[in-house]
């Protein structure tokens, strides 16, 4: 009987089942509505039926040139004839007796070049010889570039693109003989990944030019670049390079696969490429790392990854990437190890402060008086006395503050920016502590989280961070230091979770590859890193 | 294969994976509960000697589990003892991971409610908690022993730097004399040290998951070695800091060892906020894997796929957690645990390795 | 875009709960009243109360202790200019008196505007009045129990009204910190004891032990650590007072105090001072026949530091075998007056003797254990001295 009395006894309170069957309820619906959001959105990006899309892409009818000059004539003025800045210059061919078009788009081709050279060509040597489509005569024209068209709407897109076109009567295709030669920016240093040591140069918008700037890296035979046409509506081109002897095979199929499924009519910029094929789009981090800089693409590529080029824009992919890849910059390697191995690891603790620092300091203010060294709390109390808000609404004002400044001093021309900075960055903080708004203790932690937060190589994964250093802020204000460890104990068991293309995103911290440690938080001598990184599964592990 | 789809774990991951598990809660209660029983200051022998045994069931245990290879216990276990009694024997283990798990964050929360979160009530401690370990666990296997890479180390620092400035309080006399009233109170504590390496039965489920189970033996006895080791550093210096008498009388010794001193001009002056920290952290490794082995036996032995049967764990290791009414019970549940955890490590390693082997000599025979 | 707002309610939704239930124990620091130092004395109203109580403010109690905590830092206005803000000191002394150290401090609650934490208290001064009526035991069980109270608190006793030492005609000085921080100079002198904190002295109360607490004089507005207060163990009772000297010769003995100086008058009767570099004692415990007894050796190394003899005193080795004699005889009778304060006046054991015959007789120990203070006066103990001069400070003269 006391056994059951005790049994009894412990049988908890009905508030505690119903608590339990909200514990049981709460994960069941958040999965549930993850899941729905997944599919939903996963409907859009369509992964898997590359069938479908690709005899899309294939399907509009060919319309081939009828061998008539008139009527194709006829046919391309009336499909593209009313684009104002379309040039077509009728000519006579002398020594064939006939007639033909030479096409051209405004601003696409050197005018001089196109006078002198083309036309006179066409006009007083051109023989029948010459131009009647054998094999043979292709080859003795003087031209760099010619292909045959047998299309009139490529033929069409191609003049429109920036091609020269050439119609010729008795000839049944068009020519494109130059290339769009249109205005171009200059190679200029990266903006967003600026260094103090090592190479200048960073990528253009031009395809072309970045696939050039890989190829002077150094001689090889083994950079293997494949293009792709992507885009359904406006098409472009884009670019596969990785080295052939190094790169695991299977890896090269998944990225293949990832990259011809794409589903978009048009990609802007390599930014649409990396939210198309990411493995989880609802991740906080970034699972591609984008890139400015030739030298860490080329560096990338000998590990054994693969980089994305895409033309109209001057930032590269790089996949796999993981985490600690994010923390690095291409000047570990230029500089001594020592400084580099040190430099690196303030990162990390700087990317750590950028994460924990206002949620630390809500969890030890509102919190726990009692772990903070007894002067400090002192100093803390006398800084605060007077401030009206409790520790979350205080953080959460100074930083969305800073937020703003930072957004602002995006959109500013660069003459104002620095004055902008001063004037929110140091006035406004000043006379916010006077007025009592907030404790001269939390302008310090702020700028401290602020500036770690600039520290950050990536400024993709420096957004990352400030996005979760509000969620850490919301979590230890409902549970102090307990929902702070909550919250980083979330953050681990996601990034365990996460792969960037097969690879674990925490490799090679976890799981554990004692190999690849050696350029993770320390960077050891470059005589010690004679092999690739063992995550990557490399061809040939050695580096000779 | 680039991308890996079987859930198996490397030797290293096994190794970390039995480390956290059994560090749980035993290291901030462990001084008090073996001096408790032996009230000389020669725990620390019983540690070793409590350790020593634990080494033998463990290995025990491997070389059993490597004759089923690729199988748990859960499997295996109807192929040697047949299906209905090993079933029960099997459904006891499932209890008894689940009534770890609950007493594990039972403890957990006491303790922060006790020095962190005074006022908020228990409930707000405990289901945040046990969500966040349902979404580690749902990852599987291999996530959760990511996790555990990550936690392990930092919990080593920050352990062993703490112990390090307690060395300030420490002296040797307290540990003195050694094997001052025989023999006798050593082996009176074996019980309750052995008790504090409550958990080594989910070897009997990680060889299962080893990418080279040749290597078993070695990453299971490199896995217990390190709490072997910790348990060993932490009686040392907390009965050489705080002397035999404060800690009989003290809930967490441990914790009362950080808070005895201040490092005054240090940035963190006191160190039982990294404690804290890492202790939660370990901890919620130390629940999560509890939490796994009991989803997988319920799904291995009842065939049920393991995601609805760990969102069906979730209020039930609630509940296991809410049944104690105060610390006295949680503590007179650990004991039970402790106890528990004895009878099945006889039960299970060794009853099943005798039967395995009678079987297999009569087969022989036969043949 | 469509999608990203989905994402967002979604997660506002899931916020909601977390919003709406609040967060139970955030306590803004600024609100809370943080306490540094506590002093328990004999019971009586305190002169505020007296005066509540006057008007019927009062709730059933028998006055059995005092308490009073010293709460910092003292709120302040905030002013435009930042000059001091005049007489106030930083700190608020509130006294309370009652029968439980708990129910006074909630008596606190009604009569403060900030909740009071024990996080950061830093020391507690006991009367030695208060001790010779309770045992330490009942005076400290609260502050052992409690969890916001650091077992790294160090526990003083004092000489006269332990309330007084709180106090300070230092303007810009929290008494409490001076106190606590005044341990620093145990680099200096031995007279400076090892602090007790409130772990050891848990330990010390459970084993029965007598031991020593330091002793605090205050006067003047200022305080001196004076000697060290022997508490009985079998009793938990304040017993009496070791004198400064008493308590250097004790830290010495117990191998830890390390500094200090001895002055002795040499040969012309002037003043001779001798600085302790290092000092070494070592108890050697010997049962014979169910005696025990004890040999102590005190091995010092120091120089000569100050001398007022008009003769200079050469720097040979003639004369600093001559001046070891002397400061010799004055350690020798210093020692020999603190253990005849031990054996005979107080006949307890506070300088670690038990716990040497534990370590190397634990046997004999268990004997012995139940009424070792009696034992203990009873044993006999001898002493070696090992004086060694290394040097003479910066001077070196000749005969």
């Amino acid at each position: 009987m006391s056994f059951l009395s005790s049994v009894v006894v412990h049988i908890p309170s009905w508030s505690v089942f119903c608590q339990a069957l909200i514990a049981l309820l709460v994960p069941i619906l958040v999965t549930r509505m993850y899941k729905k959001l997944h599919s939903f959105v996963g409907n859009g990006r369509n992964l898997e039926t590359n069938k479908t899309i690709q005899s899309s892409v294939s399907t509009p009818e060919v319309m081939p040139f009828s061998g008539d000059y008139q009527t194709d004539l006829q046919a391309i003025y009336s499909r593209i004839g009313s684009n104002s800045d379309l040039h077509a210059r009728e000519l006579p061919i002398k020594k064939l007796n006939a007639r033909g078009t030479l096409f051209c788009v405004d601003g696409m081709q050197n005018e001089r070049v196109l006078n002198m050279r083309i036309m006179e060509f066409l006009m007083f040597e051109a023989t029948d010889g010459l131009l009647a489509g054998t094999v043979k005569s292709e080859e003795l024209l003087p031209f760099n570039n010619l292909s045959k068209v047998s299309d009139i709407d490529i033929f069409n897109r191609s003049v429109l693109f920036g091609h020269a076109g050439l119609l010729i009567e008795g000839i049944p295709h068009g020519l494109l003989i130059e290339f769009p030669n249109g205005t171009n920016r200059s190679i200029t240093e990266p903006v967003s990944e600026a260094l103090i040591r090592g190479p200048r140069i960073g990528f253009s918008e031009v395809l072309s030019e970045n696939t050039s700037l890989l190829r002077r890296q150094g001689f090889s035979d083994q950079l293997e670049m494949k293009s792709y046409r992507v885009g359904t509506r406006l098409q472009k081109d884009l670019v596969l390079a990785y080295m052939k002897d190094i790169v695991n095979p299977d890896l090269l199929q998944e990225v293949q696969t990832r990259v011809s499924n794409l589903n978009a009519d048009f990609l802007a910029d390599s930014g649409y490429i990396e939210q198309l094929i990411e493995d989880n789009y609802l991740s906080p981090f970034q699972q591609v790392q984008n890139t400015e800089r030739p030298d860490r693409v080329i560096n990338a590529l000998l590990e054994g990854r693969i980089a994305i080029l895409l033309d109209g824009t001057p930032f590269a992919l790089i996949v796999p990437v993981t985490f600690s890849m994010l923390l690095q910059t291409p000047e570990d390697y230029y500089e001594r190890w020592i400084p580099s191995s040190l430099l690196r690891m303030l990162r990390f603790g700087a990317a750590f402060v950028a994460l924990m620092g206002p949620a630390l300091y809500i969890s030890l203010i509102a919190f726990h008086p009692g772990l903070i060294p007894t002067e400090l709390a002192l100093s803390i109390i006398e800084t605060r006395q007077g401030v009206p808000f409790p520790a979350l609404i205080e953080v959460l004002i100074l930083e969305v503050s800073i937020e703003i400044l930072r957004e602002a001093g995006i959109r500013l021309p660069k003459p104002i920016g620095p004055a902008m900075g001063i004037v929110g960055g140091l006035i406004i903080g000043d006379a916010a502590v006077q007025a009592g708004i907030v404790s001269p203790f939390l302008v310090i932690v702020v700028a401290v989280t602020a500036i770690s937060s600039f520290s950050i190589p990536t400024y993709s994964a420096g957004v990352t961070l400030r996005i979760l250093r509000f969620i850490g802020m919301i979590f230890a204000a409902f549970l102090g230091m307990f929902g702070t460890i909550l919250f980083f104990l979330l953050l681990c068991s996601h990034l365990t979770k996460l792969k960037s293309f097969g690879v674990p995103y925490l490799t090679p911290a976890s799981p554990f590859r004692a190999t690849d440690w050696k350029d993770l938080f320390f960077r050891a001598p470059l005589s010690l890193m004679k092999r690739r990184p063992a995550m990557l599964k490399t061809r040939n592990n050695k580096r000779k | 294969m680039f991308t890996r789809t079987d859930d198996k774990i490397t030797t290293s991951q096994a190794a970390v994976f039995l480390t956290n598990t059994v560090l749980g809660a035993g290291i901030l209660t462990m001084p008090r509960s073996i001096t408790q029983e032996m009230r000389t200051p020669d725990s620390w022998l019983t540690i070793l000697v409590g350790g020593f045994i634990v080494m033998l069931t463990i290995l025990l245990m491997v070389k059993l589990s490597q004759q089923f290879p690729g199988q748990t216990v859960f499997q295996y276990a109807g192929r040697i003892a047949g299906r209905l009694p090993s079933l029960l024997l099997c459904l006891l283990l499932v209890v008894y991971f689940i009534l770890v798990a609950g007493f594990e964050i039972r403890s957990l929360a006491e303790v922060t409610l006790f020095f962190l979160l005074e006022g908020t009530p228990i409930w707000a401690v405990i289901i945040p908690f046990i969500w966040a370990g349902t979404y580690l666990v749902l990852g599987g296997i291999n996530s959760i022993a990511r996790v555990f890479q990550i936690v392990f180390p930092i919990t080593i620092l920050v352990l062993l730097v703490s112990f390090g400035f307690s060395l300030r309080l420490f002296d040797f006399n307290n540990l003195r004399p050694v094997l001052g009233s025989g023999v006798l109170p050593v082996l009176h504590g074996l019980k309750s040290s052995v008790l504090v390496y409550t958990g080594s039965e989910v070897v009997m489920t990680l060889v299962a998951f080893m990418q080279h189970p040749q290597q078993a033996v070695k990453a299971m006895i490199g896995g217990i070695a390190i709490p072997f080791a910790l348990y060993f550093l932490t009686i040392v210096f907390v009965i050489g800091g705080l002397s035999i008498d404060s800690v009989i009388n003290s809930t967490w010794p441990t914790i009362d060892l950080i808070r005895s001193f201040e490092i005054t001009g240090f940035f963190v002056e006191r160190l039982e906020f990294p404690l804290m920290v890492i202790w939660l952290m370990q901890m919620f490794c130390n629940f999560c894997s509890f939490f796994f082995q009991a989803s997988l036996g319920i799904s291995q032995l009842f065939k049920f796929s393991v995601t609805p049967v760990i969102y069906g764990m979730v209020p039930v290791i609630f509940l296991a957690a809410m049944v104690p009414n105060s610390i006295q019970d949680v503590f007179a549940l650990g004991d039970a645990i402790g106890s528990m955890g004895l009878a099945l490590f006889l039960m299970l390693p060794v009853l099943l390795s005798f039967i395995w082997i009678l079987r297999k000599k009569g087969l022989k025979q036969h043949v | 875009m469509y999608r990203y707002r989905q994402l967002k309610m979604l997660f506002l939704y899931l916020l909601l709960p977390f919003v709406l239930t609040g967060c139970w124990s955030s306590k803004e620091i600024e609100d809370l009243g943080m306490y540094t130092g506590m002093a328990i004395d004999i019971g009586q109203p305190a002169p505020v109360e007296k005066e509540f109580e006057m008007k019927g403010a009062e709730y059933s109690k028998h006055n059995k202790v005092m308490t009073t905590i010293q709460i910092v830092p003292m709120k302040t206005v905030r002013t435009k200019d930042k000059s001091n803000t005049g007489t106030n000191k930083p700190y608020l002394n509130v006294s309370g008196s009652g029968d439980s150290i708990l129910e006074i401090f909630r008596q606190f609650s009604v009569r403060l505007d900030q909740p009071i934490i024990g996080h950061h208290l830093k020391v507690i001064v006991i009367s030695s009045k208060l001790l010779r009526k309770q045992t330490i035991e009942q005076v400290t069980d609260f502050v052992l129990r409690d969890n916001d109270i650091r077992p790294s608190t160090k526990v003083y006793i004092s000489q006269g009204e332990a309330k007084e030492t709180l106090e300070s005609s230092e303007r810009n000085e929290v008494p409490s910190f001076h106190i606590a921080g005044m341990y620093r100079n145990q680099m200096r002198t031995s007279k400076v004891l090892d602090s007790v904190t409130l772990s050891k002295l848990d330990a010390l109360m459970k084993t029965k032990k007598s031991f020593v607490l330091q002793n605090l004089v205050s006067g003047g507005g200022e305080i001196e650590f004076s000697g060290a207060g022997i508490i009985k163990g079998s009793s938990g009772h304040w017993i009496g007072n070791l004198n400064q000297e008493d308590a250097e010769c004790l830290a010495w003995m117990t191998n830890n105090g390390k500094a200090g100086t001895i002055k002795a008058y040499d040969w012309d009767n002037q003043p001779l001072a001798y600085e302790i570099k290092s000092m070494k004692s070592k108890i050697t415990p010997f049962v014979n026949e169910g005696k025990i007894s004890f040999k102590v050796n005190l091995a010092v190394e120091g120089r000569l530091i100050e001398t007022w003899n008009k003769n200079n005193i050469p720097s040979t080795n003639y004369y600093a075998e001559k001046t070891s004699q002397i400061v010799e005889e004055k350690l020798t009778q210093m020692i020999q007056r603190l253990m005849k304060k031990l054996q005979s006046t107080y006949k307890v054991d506070v300088a670690g003797f038990g716990q040497r015959l534990a370590i190397v007789y634990p046997s004999v120990w268990k004997q012995v254990k139940e009424d070792w203070d009696e034992t203990f006066s009873r044993s006999e103990v001898n002493f070696t001295y090992d004086i060694k001069l290394t040097d003479f400070g910066s001077f070196t003269e000749k005969e």
